[in-house]
């Protein structure tokens, strides 16, 4: 076995410019755990396939699980910390349509959802399913989960 | 208290978890976000054998891998523990493989190290030699074969101390029921018989959170922060392995990701607190997706069911022989066998019962409790036959079932009476909002269209206790203690909801302690749908004493009854400051319970109450390919009073869309032991595109003696969903499934079977 | 994961010169998705790990070309390639096979470069390229080559690119009024790798069927084109006779292997039922 190898990036985390130092084997969840006490962003499947460790990278979604962290150095990072004094639409909504039990699976909805919105502001049911077919919830909180991002999305069209 | 002129309603109200905030901005508590300084991770080397002496375990090259901390095997665990075996039932289980290995993933080491990947890449370090034994997988086989996965049993608890010292034997617990008369001669008097077979497979729990633990010396003792779904029995079973006083011993848990089973008894715990103490840190083991595979499965089962009716097609005789498939140690499984045993034959009202229930030792993963608790595995045998009774004697299954079902005060095969209109309810209930009778559109082309429904009865665990403590502030909050985990069923908030109404205060104003044995008091477990009944009655009764004693101190302080001091005056007056507390307590066992006879499981009062369900299910089928969609399932439920309506909902379509996994979808496969599929890649659970239109009805009414009316309703929607899918592909297609996953090839080559060109098998 | 080096050259020529090809240990990285997972099995060990996430921004670039044809830099994301309304007109097939491939986070990430180069016959790009007849443009010490994608693929998870060959780009011929389809089968869950995927291109020309390529995704150790079937369609109207006769020369021909998605026998319905419905589909889309 080869010594740990450690590296400095820096990146924007939520908004603030950051550095850490990694291991090389580090995927995003393990930078933003071990590195930044961050942990709504979780490993579940470790595969791609949940969707409970979503980051945004630049922009776009992504499975933190399936992403080196030593290629994020000069990215910018959201997770689901990014609005820690307010909730937005999104969360109010998964709130109100208990959109949720046991929260394992939600800051990854939450994050998806909002990407959902911002690209397709009134997304028909088959729309949410699909959009929304890469993250799983094991308590079966779909229905309300659908229920939750039309009411987010309502909302934010309305705004 | 009373100066309140209007009564707070905190019951029936769907108030949002108490937790909603911290679980949408992904601050909440979980085990698997815990770290502690100066911690160590734990990864776990498994066998890869399913049967086999251990010749010699080599951990050298694991242990002088550069940041390895410590490789422990099974002899260092008897270090601490002089017989390092566990279980709830039957103490079985090794810590760590001991000179046997009985399945394919069993833990044989551990290794430690700071970093968990050193960890990880250690474990592949170790080598083990084993001297291999014949196998047994199938739990049929396992009643015949010459191989057996424990030389002798080894009973736990008292009930079942009649087992110890037999040998020779893969049965791990017989359960038997015998109801009525001669069953044998009934069946000879009966005008029709029937005898089908049915069998389930191994399904996997897989919470989002995977199981996991962190043990932390303390000074005197040990803190066990882990997600685990029955703190009180860890801190109990700890104790009796190390054998120290449960006092030294702290279970804290805070929330889960998830559990429907998979963290019950003992999972990492004992493993975990043992590597703590032998390493003096604090030690985490966080199991893999894939490691969930190894640790914890639900039953499969094979079911023989078999009825006799008279002219009428009234059923008059019936025989169940159902054989759970156990996995290599016991864990709850015999419990499973006993309870689901009890209700094998339905909600019909038969005369003549007989009942046999095995839990099987086989060199498979441990089986254990899964939501439902051997219900859905039984319900989708009984409910199959049912229909296919029907239809071979030409009745409409719902009138069918109407000649047959369980009516109030008729007596169950267990010799209680029912003290429920339920079953009927139910009944009536799936059947109007499916429109039975009414024309149904059954499509067209190469796509049929069907429909069907089934019905199923659970009891309560019985006997079981909680114990709760409601601490009454000078600033009039309060503070419920108790043992329940809040797995995401909503029990914190329920609870909240329930000591709120007692003391008649808003909901906010209840704080509630998660466990933490040092502080809160026991509890049976967060399972089988008990904590609303038996810890909302138990905190119901803390609330009520507290409300006591605040009007003792009402007395004593001089004020007069119906008074409108507040509360914080009461204290002052008593503590010369508004501070201090009135603390109020109970325990809660439900009262009547009477152990079943052990030979005839006949008992006058076996359940403090009853779960109804049924399930009713629209499927539409691709007859190519044999592909079937569920286009609308409809969950029907006896709940009591909903506490909170909204969770009570969310909680029967959860449990349906679990179960609606496990009949389409999921299967664990094995490969001579090996699970062949331990991943999400391959281990399909159901996504937003899996899941069709999904109706909740709950029936109205309280149950009689539910704290506010209110019963446990967590598995309920989980009990019929396979067999109302199985009877609505009948209905479509006209063939019958006795397997799941109802997967296309399942159905497509039923089809072809059925059309006289059945497609090449493998 | 094991520890490893990580490489992050600026070109697609630096990239090339890292590679070794004695040594398999050493690969490049696109999207990383096809590599995390098999690095987090542990099925695969690497040494070092080539990023081209740093290589010529034109690598991730797409558009049509002079001649008509379409190009695709080999860095593009799927959901690049998704969300391009220049090659949504171009090939209207593709953004079709998108919404049922993988899901939004992978599709973010994983590459076209990386979807070819993977060689994992459960996938659904490579049926639909190669019914495209689409081409790749490689590049090695040697130079560069175009490689057809129908011939890219050698067997369960190999290609014919040798250890220092990377894809450069994707080139996918003009389709004039060519008719596409691509149909995906899963069997497991409604979102999975497929179980079968049928890819399908032809020239209705009136309503005689010309130049077919009909390709068979997922089924055997790589995509197949089916000659006899596609025989069977050219020159031809295509009418239920048609469309029935080729469905059956398809699942005549076409190699099926039993895995952890179906029996052998039960993919051959599959292949007969779907070429059908593919066939259909494609008659009945409005020219
Ligand atoms: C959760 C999940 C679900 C999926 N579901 C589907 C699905 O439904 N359908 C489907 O088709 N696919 C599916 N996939 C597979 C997915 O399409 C591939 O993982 C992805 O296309 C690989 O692209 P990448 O850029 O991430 O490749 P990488 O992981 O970066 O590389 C894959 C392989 O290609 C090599 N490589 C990469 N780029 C080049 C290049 N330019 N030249 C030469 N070699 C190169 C690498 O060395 C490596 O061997 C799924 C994947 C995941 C993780
Ligand atoms: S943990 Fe990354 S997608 Fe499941
Ligand atoms: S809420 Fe538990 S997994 Fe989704």
């Amino acid at each position: 076995m080869k010594d740990v190898m450690t590296q400095t990036i820096d990146f924007t985390l939520n908004g603030k410019a950051v550095s850490a130092e990694i291991q090389g084997h580090w995927t995003l969840v393990d930078l933003l755990q071990q590195g930044f006490d961050l942990y709504g962003a979780r490993q579940s499947c470790g595969q791609g396939l949940c969707g409970c460790c979503t980051v945004v990278l630049n922009g776009k979604p992504v499975s933190g699980c399936l992403f080196l962290a030593a290629l994020a150095d000069g990215a910018t990072i959201e997770t689901i910390e990014n609005n820690e004094e307010t909730l937005d639409p999104v969360q109010e909504a998964f709130i109100e349509a208990g959109a949720f039990q046991c929260g394992f699976c939600t800051p990854g909805f939450v994050l998806m959802t909002r990407q959902l919105i911002a690209e397709i502001p009134e997304p028909s049911e088959e729309e949410i399913r699909l959009y929304l077919t890469g993250n799983l919830c094991r308590c079966g909180t779909y229905p309300q989960i659908i229920e939750a991002v039309q009411k987010a999305a309502a909302r934010m069209r309305a705004a | 208290m009373n100066d309140q002129i209007t009564q707070i309603r905190a019951v029936g109200q769907s108030h949002p978890r108490r937790e909603a905030r911290e679980k949408v901005t992904g601050r909440i508590e979980y085990i698997h976000n815990l770290r502690l300084p100066n911690m160590l991770y734990g990864k776990i080397f498994r066998s890869t054998v399913a049967h086999a002496r251990i010749v010699s375990i080599d951990t050298s090259e694991a242990a002088a891998c550069p940041g390895v901390d410590m490789v422990l095997t099974g002899e260092d665990i008897r270090k601490i523990m002089p017989d390092p075996h566990f279980g709830v039932m039957f103490h079985d289980q090794p810590v760590l493989a001991l000179d046997k290995v009985r399945y394919v993933g069993e833990p044989v080491a551990i290794v430690l190290a700071s970093d968990p990947n050193v960890a990880a890449e250690a474990v592949a370090l170790i080598d083990v030699d084993y001297d291999e034994l014949e196998p047994v997988f199938d739990e049929m086989e396992a009643l015949s074969a010459e191989t057996f996965v424990h030389d002798e049993l080894k009973p736990g608890i008292p009930e079942i101390q009649f087992l110890k010292g037999v040998r020779d034997t893969n049965v791990g617990f017989p359960y038997q029921l015998r109801h009525g008369g001669d069953v044998d001669k009934a069946f000879e008097e009966a005008d029709r018989v029937f005898e089908h077979t049915f069998r389930t497979h191994p399904s996997a729990h897989v919470p989002l959170e995977p199981p996991v633990t962190v043990a932390e010396p303390t000074g005197a003792g040990l803190t066990l922060h882990t997600a685990n779904q029955s703190p009180s029995f860890v801190r109990y079973e700890i104790s009796r392995l190390l054998g120290w006083p449960q006092h030294k011993i702290r279970v804290r848990v805070p929330y889960l990701g998830g559990g429907f089973g998979a963290k019950l008894w003992i999972r990492l715990e004992a493993l975990v607190a043992a590597a703590a103490l032998l390493a003096k840190r604090p030690v985490k083991v966080s199991l893999s997706m894939e490691e969930q595979f190894y640790t914890i499965t639900k039953h499969g089962a094979t079911l023989k069911i078999k009825s006799g009716l008279d002219k009428d097609g009234r059923i008059t005789a019936r025989k169940c022989e159902v054989f759970w498939n156990g996995g290599a140690y016991a864990d709850i499984g015999p419990a499973v066998a006993f309870h689901a045993g009890m209700t094998a034959a339905g909600p019909y009202d038969i005369e003549n019962v007989a009942i046999d229930s095995f839990s099987m030792y086989t060199n498979r993963p441990v089986a254990g409790a899964m939501r439902g608790f051997g219900h859905p595995q039984l319900i989708w045998a009984y409910e199959n036959h049912t229909d296919m009774m029907a239809h071979e004697l030409g009745i409409d299954p719902l009138e069918f079932r109407r000649r047959n079902i369980l009516r109030e005060g008729k007596e169950h095969a267990t010799g209680t009476a029912l003290n429920t209109s339920s079953v009927e309810k139910v009944l009536d209930r799936v059947a109007e909002r499916l429109q039975w009778g009414k024309p149904f559109e059954r499509g067209e082309g190469t796509v049929k269209r069907g429909r069907g429904f089934a019905i199923g009865i659970k009891a309560s665990i019985a006997p079981s206790t909680s114990e709760a403590i409601v601490r009454l502030g000078a600033d009039g909050s309060a503070t419920l203690m108790c043992s329940s985990v809040d797995m995401g069923q909503g029990s914190d908030t329920a609870h909240a909801q329930i000591v709120a109404e007692v003391l008649n205060m808003p909901v906010e104003m209840v704080h509630v302690v998660h466990p933490d044995t040092d502080v809160t008091p026991y509890d049976t477990g967060t399972l089988g749908s008990r904590s609303l009944y038996h810890m909302g009655h138990a905190a119901r009764l803390a609330a009520e004493d507290a409300k006591a004693k605040l009007e003792e101190l009402a007395a004593e302080v001089g004020a007069q009854p119906g008074s409108n001091v507040p509360i914080w005056e009461l204290f002052a007056r008593k503590n010369g400051m508004p501070v201090g507390h009135v603390v109020g307590t109970a325990s809660f066992i439900p009262d009547g319970h009477i152990p079943p006879d052990p030979m005839t499981g006949q008992s006058p009062h076996i359940t403090p109450y009853w779960m109804l369900g049924a399930t009713g299910a629209e499927v539409e089928i691709d007859t190519e390919t044999g592909r079937v969609t569920v286009l609308r399932m409809i969950n029907v439920a006896d709940t009591g009073t909903q506490i909170n309506p909204k969770i009570v909902d969310h909680q029967i379509s959860g449990a349906s869309i679990m179960q609606l996994g496990q009949t389409m979808q999921e299967k664990v496969h094995f490969d001579f032991g090996q699970v062949t599929n331990a991943s999400f890649a391959d281990y399909k659970i159901p996504s937003m595109l899996d899941i069709p239109q999904i109706e909740t009805s709950v029936l109205d009414g309280a149950e009689a003696d539910g704290p506010f009316g209110a019963k446990g309703v967590g598995e309920t929607g989980s009990f019929c969903v396979s067999s109302a899918i199985a009877n609505a592909v009948f209905d479509a297609v006209g063939v019958r499934v006795s397997e799941m996953p109802i997967t296309g090839e399942t159905v497509y080559r039923a089809m072809r079977a059925a059309a006289g060109e059945p497609l090449e098998e493998e | 994961m094991n520890a490893f080096e990580l490489a992050l050259p600026d070109t697609l020529a630096g990239a090339v010169s890292l590679l070794d090809p004695e040594d398999p240990t050493i690969r490049v990285m696109s999207g990383g998705t096809a590599l995390m997972l098999m690095m987090k099995t542990d099925v695969f060990h690497p040494t070092q790990l080539i990023s081209l996430r740093r290589i010529e921004p034109g690598y991730s670039q797409m558009g049509l070309l002079p001649d008509g044809s379409f190009r695709i830099g080999a860095m593009s994301t799927l959901s690049d390639m998704e969300h391009d309304d220049a090659l949504a007109g171009f090939a209207p097939v593709i953004r079709q096979t998108m919404k049922l491939l993988s899901n939004v986070r992978v599709r973010n990430v994983a590459t076209v470069g990386g979807a070819l180069a993977h060689g994992d016959p459960h996938m659904d790009l490579p049926p639909v390229l190669v019914a495209l007849d689409a081409q790749v443009v490689t590049i090695s010490p040697e130079g560069e080559r175009t490689i057809p994608v129908a011939e890219l693929h050698a067997g369960y998870y190999e290609t014919i690119l040798s250890g220092n060959e990377l894809i450069k780009e994707v080139i996918i011929p003009p389709q004039h009024a060519r008719r596409a389809s691509y149909l995906k089968c899963t069997t497991r869950a409604v979102k999975d790798w497929p179980a079968l995927g049928v890819a399908l291109t032809t020239d209705l020309d009136g309503d005689t069927a010309r130049d077919t390529r009909l390709v068979i995704g997922a089924v055997g150790e790589k995509p197949i084109r089916v000659a006899e079937a596609e025989a069977v369609i050219d020159g031809q109207i295509l009418s239920d006779k048609t469309i029935a006769e080729a469905a059956d020369a398809a699942a005549e021909s076409v190699e099926t292997i039993e895995d952890e998605l179906g029996s052998a026998a039960y993919k051959t319905q599959l292949v007969r039922v779907y070429v059908k419905r593919a066939l259909q589909q494609v008659a009945n889309q409005n020219a």
